[in-house]
């Protein structure tokens, strides 16, 4: 995991929570190395990842789609509009490159030739439109280079980095490559004069303790347009752009902030100056006109047109073009979930609430509630949901803007755990079930760390998540500070250990790992002892999914403990015989039923029901990218 | 940003080995831009989740007789690429060359950026630790 993108991720809840809806596991996870499984596998993260790089009017009208769906990231159209450039990743060779493609026959120029897990990242055009600039990772370090947009010649490194860094903006007087880079202290936006003579430094633009993203500088080289959150809310602002060596005389004032509903980033200037454009929270491509004579002035942000609630599109997936009347996006395939109860074979007995991104569901141990991760349509927050089973009525447990996710029952019912990052630390909270009352932070882990929560004991007395090894949080007994309440390595061994669960008596833990091929999960269970809880009890583990290809989570327990499920590669849901007497021992896995394709969140969750009768899941849906 | 997806990811969607687990910020307890070369031999190694730890005993440039605990990947982002335990297990007293990002709390600590091996091979701990 990377400092900086771990440090950006914590805040960036749109893609925390785009993640969470993703059923595999692109870019860093270890695909099989088996052929066939690693074609399937491959697949199945195109069909649910994949997107497709389309043009769009300044009204939201589709002009056309560009070339095929691929992994596409960070696109950004020529200043002529012809063309793309864009990462495209290769799951299959495991890189990253700068591809250039032609908007009108989607022929694509491959511009760097990256080594497996040397990742190109952030590219953008000269003014000109002759060469590309992109980061790149070589030997070690973070270039700033800079190549010909046809594909020839070799790439110039202008910049070295031992700090990861995110390119944003050639200048349109071609003086200035910027970007930012941040860390858990804070962000800074540089820009690099590659007119100096003798080696280039870049001049630090801002500094903050807050997130900074940007900047683009404006046509007349006096304004740089960003996005902070300094109120906790991303917003878009401009500030004077004064840095060069001879600048020209700056605006009065200090800054602006333009943006009046937050702001994900996308902030672009339009050609003339006139106007500047960024992407809102709810996926509102937004449009700013600005007058920089007399005095600089911004006008009150207009929608120009909103992406559906099935397209949750973030910033770094759409692009404006320099005269403002188009925008390409990587439109990934529909996001949009329903809720929906299944039976024991498969069939639906009834959809839950209304469509909705969602995350991976649990259901209440009474078996009357689900409890989710929701995105809010309308302000991009990821909040705690519950969902009645019969009614479909919606209650909202949290509503705030930093990403709550990772929800659980209580053993009762009466409460929801759920994981969130304030500030530097992730931390689990909890909450009354019905949204009253305040909520209350139970344990807080290391700064910068993320929590992968995935189980409260049915005893109530542990929580457990994992960080490749596998940790328990003892809950009793009761502290006066939650701060004091510390984690302990539950399973820290040299091969991966992922999605604790406990049996229902709180004397098993099952799990998946990757003990026996690197690149293949196993379901596994081991004796738990709550009296001696830093290690797993006597006895050996005891491997439950049988299939070569392994497992891929959705562990659950019957609650008689009698019954273990867990989800195949394929979606398979399987169901185990379990007898703990005299031994632990599980019986051949047999098929309940199989979906019939990904279905993101169901191996997360906690979907089955306490007698084993019913599997609540967050099926796709499908709706058009835009309204 | 996309990068910063994928890290995302690879924490939130749990589920397939991934090769790149953290327990801590990388960044809160090293600095990027202050990186060192460290030399000398390799006297232990600890080889668990979430992350691998070397000691070493420098023998060379400015912290030439220090003892260096140096951070490295999780395990599985050595079996991922086909380099056995053993490979470091037989380095030991044995002269490898890593380079560094220091600790931000001055001990004699760092995350690895590239390790040299006494053979002479190079492992890049990147994209990973850097």
């Amino acid at each position: 995991m990377k400092s900086f993108h771990q440090t950006t991720s914590m805040i960036a809840k749109g893609a925390l929570f785009t993640a969470l809806l993703l059923a595999a596991v692109p870019g860093e996870a270890q695909l099989p190395r088996d052929p066939v499984d690693r074609a399937k596998a491959i697949a199945q993260i195109l069909e649910t990842n994949a997107s497709q790089l389309t043009l769009f009017d300044r009204e939201g009208k589709e002009v056309s789609r560009i070339g095929p769906r691929g992994m596409y990231d960070r696109p950004v159209l020529s200043p002529d509009g012809k063309r793309v450039v864009v990462i495209k990743g290769d799951l299959d060779k495991e890189t990253r490159d700068v591809w250039v493609i032609d908007v009108a026959t989607g022929a694509g120029t491959q511009i760097t030739t990256n080594q497996p897990r040397e990742a190109a990242n952030s590219p953008t055009w000269s003014p000109d439109g002759s060469q590309v600039a992109y980061v790149a990772l070589r030997a070690g370090s973070f270039g700033l280079f800079r190549k010909a947009s046809n594909g020839t010649g070799a790439e110039t490194l202008e910049y070295k980095s031992s700090a990861p860094i995110d390119l944003t903006d050639w200048s349109m007087d071609g003086r200035f490559l910027s970007f930012f880079s941040a860390d858990l202290g804070g962000s800074a936006l540089y820009s690099l004069p590659l007119d100096a003579a003798g080696e280039k430094k870049p001049i630090e633009v801002a500094r903050s303790s807050f997130r900074l993203q940007g900047p683009r500088i404006s046509p007349d080289g006096r304004l740089a347009l960003y996005v902070s959150n300094p109120s906790g809310r991303l917003e878009a602002f401009v500030r004077p752009f004064n840095a060069a060596p001879n600048p020209p005389a700056p605006p009065p004032g200090g800054q602006w902030q333009v943006s009046d509903q937050g702001s994900v980033g996308m902030a672009y200037w339009r050609r003339d100056g006139k106007e500047l454009y960024y992407l809102a929270p709810n996926r509102a491509v937004m449009a700013v006109s600005v007058t920089t004579s007399p005095q600089v002035e911004f006008g009150k942000p207009r929608v120009l047109f909103s992406l559906s609630e099935a397209t949750p599109i973030g910033a770094s997936q759409a692009g404006m073009s320099r005269d403002g009347e188009r925008v390409v996006m990587a439109v990934p395939p529909p996001q949009l979930r329903q809720l929906t109860l299944l039976d024991r074979q498969g069939k639906v007995v009834r959809t839950v609430g209304p469509p909705g991104l969602y995350g991976p569901p649990a259901l209440s141990p009474d078996n009357t509630r689900v409890v989710v991760t929701r995105n809010n349509p309308q302000n991009g927050n990821a909040d705690i949901w519950t969902f009645d089973l019969t009614t479909g009525q919606g209650t909202a447990i949290t509503n705030d803007t930093p990403p709550d996710f990772g929800p659980l029952w209580s053993p009762d019912s009466k409460h929801v755990a759920y994981v969130s990052t304030r500030g530097s630390y992730s931390g689990i909270y909890r909450k009354a079930a019905d949204g009253t009352g305040a909520e209350e932070l139970l344990f807080r882990y290391t700064p910068g760390a993320g929590i992968a929560l995935t189980d409260w004991s049915a005893d109530g007395k542990f929580f457990t998540f994992f960080t490749g090894a596998l940790l328990v949080v003892p809950l009793q007994p009761a502290v006066a500070n939650p701060l004091d309440r510390k984690e302990i390595d539950w399973l820290k061994e040299e091969y991966d250990v992922v999605l604790g669960r406990f049996s229902p008596d709180s004397r098993f833990l099952a799990y998946m790992s990757n003990e026996t091929k690197v690149d293949v999960m196993q379901v596994y269970v081991r004796p738990f002892d709550a009296s001696k809880p830093e290690k797993p009890g006597p006895g050996p583990a005891v491997q439950v999914s049988t299939n070569p290809n392994g497992a891929n989570g959705m562990i659950s327990w019957r609650k008689d403990g009698k019954e273990l499920y867990f989800i195949t590669r394929d979606f398979e849901v399987m169901a185990v015989d379990i007898t703990t007497t005299p031994a632990f021992q599980a019986g051949p896995p047999r098929l309940l039923f199989k979906f019939p394709g990904p279905v993101p969140g169901v191996q997360q969750g906690k979907v089955v029901s306490q007698d084993g009768q019913q599997f609540i899941v967050a099926m796709p849906a499908a709706a058009s990218p835009t309204r | 940003m996309r990068q910063r997806l994928g890290a995302v990811i690879a924490l939130a969607a749990l589920l397939v080995a991934s090769s790149a687990w953290a327990h801590h910020n990388m960044s809160a307890s090293f600095n990027f831009d202050d990186r060192v070369t460290v030399s000398g031999p390799l006297t232990k190694i600890f080889w668990t989740n979430p992350h691998t730890n070397l000691l070493v005993d420098s023998k060379s440039g400015d912290t030439a007789g220090q003892s260096w605990s140096m951070e490295g990947p999780s395990p599985s982002f050595f079996r991922a690429r086909d380099i056995p335990r053993s490979d470091f297990e037989n380095a030991i007293n044995k002269t490898v060359t890593a380079e560094l990002s220091r600790a931000r709390d001055g001990s004699h600590s760092g995350l690895i950026r590239t390790i040299t091996l006494p053979d002479g091979k190079v492992i890049s701990l990147c994209p990973q630790n850097c």
